[in-house]
């Protein structure tokens, strides 16, 4: 084991399990630029100054989105099963991560990106099933792609400069996307969201089909013309 | 000239479109002009022209130039329509962004720079499903798109990275490339939308702008599925594992898709709704290709992908058009719209002969070389035979259409051109010929300015016989391309340039039967 990739990899854990678990939405910004950061970083030879310079320029821009996203004093749900859980979960998934490095055949990539990948997976994992807070849902959507990255990592070699450059602008646009759906939550009043469809329920309390849900113009129109 | 210019145009009139977002009619000119020098570019893009970049190698193919083609001729025309009947903020400068990471990702030789091109490029599309400043409902469905985005791009990402090294050990489980196949062919049904995994689909086609819904439904996820293609021909099909459950599975969503996704088209009351399913079934046909490992499908799937995407390009186009033109997509209250918009419904006409076609069509020929190649004999003429529910589904729009005017049609905007002003009166006075003579030039010279003048109020007053216009174009672009024009199914046969697949010793690749010991198949092998 490498332990600057070790320290590395706990890091970028460390910070995936405090972007799922804090409430804050700034704390939760910060955690992520973490994870974005390092996650570069758990890689054999260490790239280049130019993509390294391109990853941490997306994930300094993505993190800004983030914040734009978020202005105001908005407070998300955080984790249900508190921030020691969360820690548990993604530290056995490292362990898995690491015994199963290569996946059933040899690894050209260091055990501890597919480490710290395995552990991203878990922790997004409820975020991403359970999650009625879109900034959480958004973090999960992040997190896995990035897991994602860095089994890739684990398993591969090194991405050269040109992968690190469409890495990077992968990173910007989840930034930019978790951002929009953040600031539109935003303008609803609150972080978290349901599918109330705005059709209301069925008799029996049955959900209305997808399908046949008006669209918002229809529901504006309609509410413009019960006013009059 | 290689795939970069095109590259470079999208990625700056696209970025500075969404940056100027505030002044929308900038923000459509910025997309026009750019989509139009896309289109451009796209022309002189080489079938055999790389370029390296960073390592990443991008490659031109003649399937890729006319995708570009299409996509930047396409995108132009829906922006148009857009323009001319509803005018949606943002959906101008995701659609070029949408096309240019599209072309991004088929350029990529290497499919695990692909996907991660291609999962990009989806992201595009939340901006237009959850606009900045709209209500919880649209961040909820930007959400769930997120995550089918994050999902479907992760799946293919494991896949690309479990098989893109040497495969000593690994060759001896099978089980092992039939998880990564299936992975990323599930991935490319995520994207589509297919059924099952049609709800978010089904949620962004109530949210998104109908203009923007071929890009999040059909181009993008069309881009995906040819990376999938080739980096099954080039990473599991050489192997020659039979993977019969995981193919089974693929076919049998690809099946469900094609049937239920006609069903819930058949039975929609919202037109956006018809084109998202509409979208679904036809993708269908492009999921069912990827159950199929042998070579022979490259030319059906591929020219598959490009005839269902212009096609529903075209239906997308006209029920923004209808929208635009009666202020509402319920076909119950549509009643009576052909009569007010006859272009339109010849261009419906066409659209749905283009989309169902008839045996001996190049559409036709190729959903039934996809079904019979997935399929055993009585399910593939069930499947080949399905779209011809769609000459219900048209059938029915074009009978509401022919009823007795409902009120917001006759509220509507009609298709009859009209002019914004009477024509002033000009009497001659001159007595001579030389006088009459000079006196004309000077009423012509006047009267072409009065033009001048009046045009852009002219554009406003006629923006429903614009809108028929450009839908009309679209319609027979489909009709061409679905009859085979336009060098669709030589384009489809051309190989594209890829990176080698993955490299297994020859003692292990010899346990498994594999030609050579080496993944990738040569992309020479699919040429018929």
């Amino acid at each position: 084991m490498n332990p600057a990739l070790a320290g590395i990899a706990a890091i970028v854990v460390g910070g995936a399990v405090v972007a799922v678990s804090a409430r804050d939405p700034r704390v939760t910004v910060l955690a992520m630029l973490v994870v974005l950061l390092g996650a570069p970083l758990l890689v054999v030879p260490t790239p280049g100054p130019l993509p390294i310079l391109a990853r941490v320029a997306a994930a300094l821009l993505a993190g800004r989105l983030l914040v734009i996203g978020l202005r105001g004093d908005l407070v998300g749900i955080g984790t249900a099963i508190g921030w020691p859980a969360e820690a548990f979960v993604a530290a056995a998934a490292a362990v898995a991560g690491f015994a199963s490095h290569g996946l059933g055949a040899a690894a050209l990539g260091p055990a501890e990106a597919q480490a710290a990948g395995f552990a991203l997976a878990a922790v997004a994992a409820a975020p991403l099933i359970t999650g009625r807070d879109v900034l959480r849902l958004g973090i999960g959507s992040m997190l896995l792609v990035q897991a994602a990255i860095l089994v890739r990592q684990g398993l591969d070699a090194p991405a050269g400069d040109g992968e690190q450059l469409v890495i990077a602008l992968l990173t910007i646009g989840l930034g930019g996307a978790v951002a929009v759906i953040s600031a539109a939550a935003r303008a609803a009043g609150a972080l978290t969201v349901a599918d109330d469809g705005g059709a209301g329920r069925l008799a029996g309390g049955l959900r209305r089909a997808d399908a046949h849900r008006p669209t918002d113009r229809e529901l504006a129109r309609d509410a413009a013309s019960g006013s009059r | 000239m290689t795939v970069l210019p095109f590259l470079v145009v999208g990625a700056a009139s696209g970025t500075l479109s969404l940056l100027v977002r505030s002044r929308r009619g900038w923000s459509t000119g910025i997309a026009l002009l750019g989509l139009a020098w896309m289109a451009i570019v796209a022309s002189g893009i080489g079938s055999t022209a790389t370029i390296d970049i960073g390592g990443a190698r991008l490659a031109g193919s003649d399937w890729l130039r006319l995708f570009a083609i299409l996509g930047s001729v396409v995108g132009l025309l829906l922006v148009l329509v857009d323009m001319a009947a509803v005018h949606e903020p943002d959906a101008p400068g995701v659609i070029v962004l949408g096309l240019a990471s599209a072309v991004l990702a088929l350029a990529a030789a290497d499919p695990a720079v692909a996907v991660i091109a291609a999962t990009a490029g989806g992201l595009a599309g939340v901006l237009v499903a959850a606009p900045l400043g709209a209500a919880s409902r649209a961040a909820f469905v930007g959400s769930r798109e997120l995550r089918a985005l994050a999902v479907a791009g992760t799946l293919a990402i494991l896949a690309t990275a479990w098989l893109a090294r040497p495969l000593d050990n690994l060759v001896a489980a099978p089980a092992v490339f039939g998880i990564a196949y299936l992975a990323f062919t599930v991935a490319v049904a995520i994207r589509f939308g297919a059924i099952p995994f049609h709800l978010w689909a089904a949620r962004v086609a109530d949210a998104a702008p109908g203009v923007a819904l071929p890009l999040l439904m059909a181009w993008g996820p069309a881009a995906f599925a040819a990376v999938a293609l080739v980096w099954i021909d080039q990473s599991v099909a050489p192997l020659l594992v039979p993977l019969t459950t995981e193919r089974a599975v693929l076919a049998t969503i690809g099946a469900l898709s094609i049937v239920l996704g006609l069903v819930a088209a058949l039975i929609q009351d919202d037109l956006e709704h018809v084109v998202g399913y509409t979208i679904v079934a036809d993708a269908g046909f492009v999921v069912l290709g990827l159950a199929v490992l042998d070579p022979a499908i490259w030319e059906p799937i591929r020219t598959w992908l490009l005839l269902f995407v212009v096609a529903r390009s075209a239906l997308a186009a006209w029920v923004v058009a209808v929208h635009g033109a009666f202020g509402t997509r319920r076909l119950a209250a549509l009643a009576g719209w052909a009569r007010r918009a006859p272009a339109l419904a010849v261009a419906l006409v066409v659209i749905g002969a283009a989309a169902v076609g008839w045996p001996g069509l190049v559409a036709w020929e190729a959903r039934a070389s996809i079904a019979s190649m997935a399929l055993p004999g009585p399910l593939a003429t069930l499947t080949v035979v399905a779209p011809l529910v769609g000459i219900v589904i048209y059938g029915r729009i074009l009978l509401v259409g022919l009823g007795r005017e409902g009120a917001a049609v006759r509220g509507g905007r009609g298709e009859r051109p009209g002019w914004p002003v009477p024509r002033p009166s000009r009497p001659m006075v001159g007595l001579s010929r030389v006088e009459r003579a000079f006196e004309r030039a000077g009423h012509l010279g006047s009267a072409v300015l009065d033009v001048i003048w009046t045009l852009p109020a002219a554009t406003r007053s006629n923006r429903m016989p614009l809108a028929s216009a450009a839908v009309l174009v679209l319609a027979g672009l489909a009709g061409a391309v679905a009859g085979g024009g336009l060098g669709v199914p030589a384009a489809a046969r051309a190989a594209p340039i890829v990176e080698p697949g993955p490299q297994a010793s020859p003692s292990a690749a010899a346990s498994l039967n594999i030609p050579g010991g080496s993944g990738g198949a040569a992309p020479g092998s699919v040429e018929p």
